[in-house]
């Protein structure tokens, strides 16, 4: 891999033993990569470890040295949601509640080196950092070096940055020197699709089984998709932003898709059209009879298959203001047709602060949930599942994402709602 | 029978020991996170949905597969697995390395100061042929023998 001199001094030791050490953890994570050479990161960091967890986050002593060394990313950056420790937002056990209090025991130092090393600001927290309320929007174009996924393939498809998909430490490591490797989604080869996948639908397909049903097809390749515009318009707007934001999520957990296109609705796709399909490209149709089969493959991993659902858990990942009022909305419908006031789940929805204290402020969505007994949290409800004593609960979840990381059992947004009013499965075991 | 295929050096060392095999995609996380917690000497893969390898101990082993899966959130546990000396003595791709794969590995290199010897694009015709405890020696060049029915 070719160095610029600026690199290369640093990878001699001209700037200090740590950024030489660091210096050489991407160099040589370039070379594996088969990178012809590092470029500058333009935009700010998003890193998939918030918490500490032995063995998750990373080593404690690892921190202290880049700390000690006086090193911090040279962009601020944003982080995955908090730790769960809002616990009466959770419908916890006091079992729980103890097993959580000892497995985060390091998070206030953790938090504080992360402030240290770059986080942006105490309030840095979300999988949607790109919403406006929170503001670490890249550009088309710009260079990242994000690491969970759903956020990377996010940036990639819809807004057009370039981030490959990397893992924890590395992330961290690349925007302390401001380098990544050219390679992956940042080259223009690298975001050319493998796969043309038709929608052949007669309706909108729900996004998070479309998104999984498309992650099982192409796992880690690049997928060209065409037949959704006639739903959604053309071009980005409110609805897609949201729409492409879930189909993404559940295609990276089903498979591992760093990027998609959409047939005159992300940017490439509006300026390159089919140019952006190689040659002998494979292809698949999606119908509704496909997505309905994929719903019915998944298997209830509920340890008592027959027990009415305890908990329900909306916003993996977190929920846009336009999706909170959505939810609003159609629960105080259907309480209003079951002569209802209050849900019989226990519902928490999740999404960023930000966008919280904004639908709070907005008032009317937020007294509709509140009322309905609906509580609110900033947390991800992935990170409870860590928690063995989660095993137990009967939890549903609109989150493709939550299904296939827990035991979480997955159903559509219309029969959650259905269910969280009632109380009731309708659908057979 | 004794069957030899190159592939590249990501890691370079000389090793070998006995293999375990998938041919599907390696999810680090799902596999290793029970096994990251405690410190057994034991990392009993805990993926569900790998059958070729769940409830099978993967430390000290040779893991031969196709590429890894994720998760994102995987980039530390490779540098827990050596402080708690429970990895893999090697990793064998069919496949060019992934990213995940790769960083993770890296960094358990340079920052734990353990290596999991790590090659990569050793071919489909290596990863249809090596079976579950076939005996593996790996040398510092990236050539890979594969003893068949070495029991």
């Amino acid at each position: 891999m070719k160095l610029s001199s600026q690199e290369q001094d640093i990878l001699s030791g001209s700037s200090g033993k740590m950024l030489q050490r660091v210096m050489e953890t991407i160099v040589a994570y370039g070379e594996a990569l088969d990178a012809e050479k590092l470029v500058d990161i333009t935009g700010m960091g998003h890193f998939v470890i918030p918490h500490a967890i032995p063995g998750i986050s990373p080593s404690m002593e690892m921190l202290d040295d880049l700390m000690a060394a006086g090193l911090k990313t040279l962009k601020p950056f944003t982080l995955d949601p908090v730790a769960p420790l809002d616990y009466e937002n959770w419908w916890l056990s006091p079992e729980q509640i103890d097993s959580l209090e000892h497995m985060y025991q390091n998070q206030k130092p953790y938090d504080e080196k992360m402030t240290a090393l770059g986080l942006w600001h105490g309030k840095a927290y979300t999988c949607t950092p790109y919403l406006p309320q929170v503001g670490n929007l890249p550009e088309r174009g710009d260079i990242l070096a994000w690491s969970e996924s759903a956020c990377v393939v996010f940036a990639n498809s819809v807004l057009g940055a370039r981030s490959n998909r990397n893992g924890a430490i590395i992330d961290l490591l690349c925007n302390i020197a401001g380098k990544i490797p050219l390679s992956g989604f940042l080259t223009n080869e690298g975001r050319r699709a493998t796969w043309r996948i038709e929608v052949k639908t007669d309706r909108l397909p729900m996004p998070q089984v479309l998104g999984a049903a498309i992650g099982k097809t192409v796992l880690a390749e690049v997928p060209y998709i065409v037949g959704l515009a006639r739903f959604l318009g053309q071009g980005i707007n409110l609805l897609t932003w949201d729409y492409l934001h879930e189909l993404g999520a559940a295609a990276a957990s089903a498979g591992a898709v760093g990027l998609f296109h959409v047939e005159n609705i992300t940017p490439e796709a509006i300026d390159y059209k089919t140019d952006l399909l190689v040659d002998g490209y494979k292809t698949v149709t999606i119908k509704d009879q496909t997505l309905q089969e994929l719903v019915a493959s998944y298997p209830v991993m509920w340890r008592n298959k027959k027990v009415a659902p305890e908990k329900c858990f909306l916003g993996c990942p977190h929920l846009s203001l336009n999706q909170m009022d959505w939810w609003a909305d159609q629960i105080h419908q259907c309480l209003g047709k079951h002569g209802e006031k209050y849900l019989k789940v226990n519902t928490t929805i999740c999404s960023a602060p930000q966008v919280l204290e904004k639908f709070i402020e907005n008032r009317k969505g937020w007294e509709i949930l509140t009322r309905a007994g609906v509580r609110f949290s900033p947390a991800c409800p992935m990170q409870l599942f860590d928690n063995h004593l989660s095993r137990d609960d009967a939890i549903i979840t609109n989150s493709n994402k939550l299904r296939v990381y827990t035991h979480a059992r997955f159903f559509p947004d219309n029969e959650i709602v259905d269910i969280v009013v009632t109380g009731k499965i309708r659908r057979a075991m | 029978m004794i069957l030899r295929f190159k592939g590249r050096t990501v890691l370079q060392g000389t090793i070998e020991g006995k293999a375990l095999v998938t041919r599907r995609g390696f999810n680090t996380y799902a596999s290793f996170f029970t096994s990251i917690h405690k410190q057994t000497g034991k990392a009993v893969c805990a993926d569900t949905g790998n059958p070729d390898l769940y409830g099978k101990n993967l430390a000290h082993r040779i893991i031969c597969l196709p590429g890894t899966t994720g998760s994102t959130s995987s980039g530390a546990v490779w540098q827990r697995l050596v402080k708690l000396g429970s990895a893999p003595k090697a990793m064998l791709f069919s496949q060019p390395i992934d990213p995940l794969a790769a960083g993770g590995l890296i960094i358990a290199d340079i920052w734990a100061g353990k290596r999991i010897i790590t090659i990569d694009q050793l071919g489909e015709a290596f990863i249809n042929a090596v079976e579950e405890d076939d005996f593996i020696k790996i040398l510092a060049s990236g050539q890979v023998t594969v003893y068949k029915n070495h029991h």
